[in-house]
């Protein structure tokens, strides 16, 4: 056996070694042993075209996190936009979340914008029907929205004239949470978190919940597009159920289900490097970038509908 | 404070101040996460897919970041064992799973000497390199190796034994 040739046993190793067979033998073979300590290290040898394909990746979204830090104080990246034909939002976020309006004033439109925090978050509500700069529709979207007491504030939000959707129950992805459409039919998941599971730690108060159909391939659009990163997944019957996409500085929240699709402003430091990336991952112009009273603005909607403005504010404060 | 965590200071700083300069952290610290992963995952496009998901949140998180001094090694060990327990919780639903521990000192010893192996893989003459990711990586024959290569399959045997040699002298093995 041994007066076989160095280079067969040596080969004969390899093979069981990367196939993940046993190979002890060779420690038992005193020329060869030392080789197969080396080979058993070398299956773990990290893939040089791996580590540079991820560190294009990253080089391509770091450039996009670079861009984006532009933004308003208080803001974060991402910022939902929320069209009501009539006043009351903000009243409802107030009675059940207490949130507070930091800003209100007449649209380009000539319906009324109004800046509302609640908690850590903002959220833009715009009313009328003239709304929008005209491309925003009005429409109901989802939000996922964490508090102190969850069944406390659901009951509150049922008292301001919310609809219930779903009681207050422990769930098993690590929260207590109840679901509830505003009069306005908008969506919110009130939520306490229950323990480690839960993905509270890496949210806000608020954060915007996209519902859509093909959410995989959403998700995949979504990094070229607006060099998204995902931060977590799950997958379930073949579909995608949940995941977590952070954009800059700020976060959304996606899965498979019947389709919420939304509105969102994006500060970034380069509107228009965004608006073209966007436009070659696949979206649609609404508005190409132009400079407002209020700064640089241009805005696409993607095949799912949902709509990103691309915003630089005229100064950083607010 | 030592030089590492000093290294560390100035490569967060410069990270959070131009995230274009992350890749420095990247490249200081792939292998030694990719290496860590690796020998806690069933193969190595599982390894590859949550070392992406660590550097990339560790990019998103990097502005949020706050330097305590402990090494960054230390927080990407975090994010990768949390990351971990999220790719065996979706294997495994209903088993509960908790995080791996952050490597100690010996298995950090051991991710080391190991960094320092695929280093010398570096330093190899091309063919003999060619020939150890083709075997380790691709997991191709010896067969395959040499259809790639347009040599013999004994000339194939010859190379990975002469890069195999080299490597144990090079890890301060004995002639």
């Amino acid at each position: 056996m041994t007066e076989r040739p160095l280079t067969d046993r040596l080969d004969e190793t390899v093979d069981a070694i990367v196939a993940r067979r046993d190979a002890t033998d060779a420690l038992r073979d005193p020329e060869l042993a030392p080789l197969a300590r080396i080979a058993a290290d070398l299956r773990h040898y990290p893939s040089p075209e791996f580590k540079a394909s991820l560190r294009a990746q990253l080089e391509r979204r770091a450039s996009m996190t670079a861009v984006t830090t532009a933004i308003r104080q208080g803001f974060t990246t991402v910022t939902p936009y929320i069209r009501v034909r009539e006043a009351g939002l903000v009243d409802f976020l107030a009675q059940v979340f207490d949130a507070r309006e930091t800003f209100s004033g007449r649209g380009s439109g000539g319906g009324m914008h109004r800046e509302v925090r609640v908690g850590d978050s903002m959220v833009i509500i715009g009313e009328g029907d003239a709304g929008g700069g005209g491309v925003m529709p009005i429409r109901p979207v989802a939000f996922h929205v964490f508090v102190n007491d969850a069944d406390a504030t659901f009951e509150r939000a049922i008292a301001a004239g919310a609809t219930p959707l779903g009681e207050p129950a422990d769930r098993a992805y690590g929260e207590r949470s109840g679901f509830v459409a505003d009069p306005f039919g908008n969506h919110w998941y009130i939520a306490t978190p229950l323990g480690r599971e839960s993905v509270a730690g890496a949210l806000r108060t608020v954060t915007p919940v996209l519902h859509v159909k093909g959410a995989a391939a959403y998700v995949e659009f979504l990094k070229r597009a607006l060099g998204a990163i995902e931060e977590m997944r799950h997958d379930e019957g073949g579909q995608l159920r949940y995941a977590r996409l952070r954009i800059g500085d700020g976060a959304i929240e996606l899965g498979e289900g019947e389709p919420m699709p939304g509105s969102f402003l994006l500060y970034v430091g380069d509107p228009d490097a965004l608006y073209q990336q966007a436009l070659a991952a696949g979206a649609t112009s609404l508005m190409p970038p132009t400079d407002q009273p209020y700064g640089r603005i241009g805005g696409v909607e993607d095949a799912l509908g949902n709509q990103w403005f691309f915003s630089r504010p005229v100064t950083t404060s607010s | 404070m030592t030089q590492t965590t000093e290294d560390d200071r100035l490569l967060i700083e410069a990270a959070q101040a131009d995230p274009a300069r992350f890749v420095e952290i990247y490249e200081r610290y792939v292998d030694r996460i990719y290496a860590f992963v690796r020998r806690r995952t069933e193969n190595r496009a599982a390894a590859e897919d949550i070392t992406s998901q660590v550097f990339e949140q560790a990019l998103g998180a990097i502005g949020r970041f706050k330097w305590r001094g402990a090494p960054v090694s230390a927080w990407l060990f975090r994010i990768a064992s949390n990351a971990l327990a999220d790719h065996w919780r979706e294997r495994a639903r209903d088993v509960q799973v908790t995080p791996p521990d952050v490597p100690d000192p010996g298995e950090l010893e051991d991710i080391d000497r190991r960094i320092a192996l695929y280093q010398h893989v570096e330093q190899l003459p091309e063919l003999q390199r060619q020939v150890i990711q083709m075997r380790f990586v691709e997991e191709k024959s010896i067969r395959e190796v040499a259809t790639a290569l347009d040599r013999s399959e004994g000339a194939v045997k010859q190379l990975q034994l002469r890069a195999l040699e080299s490597l144990r002298k090079s890890m301060g093995g004995h002639d």
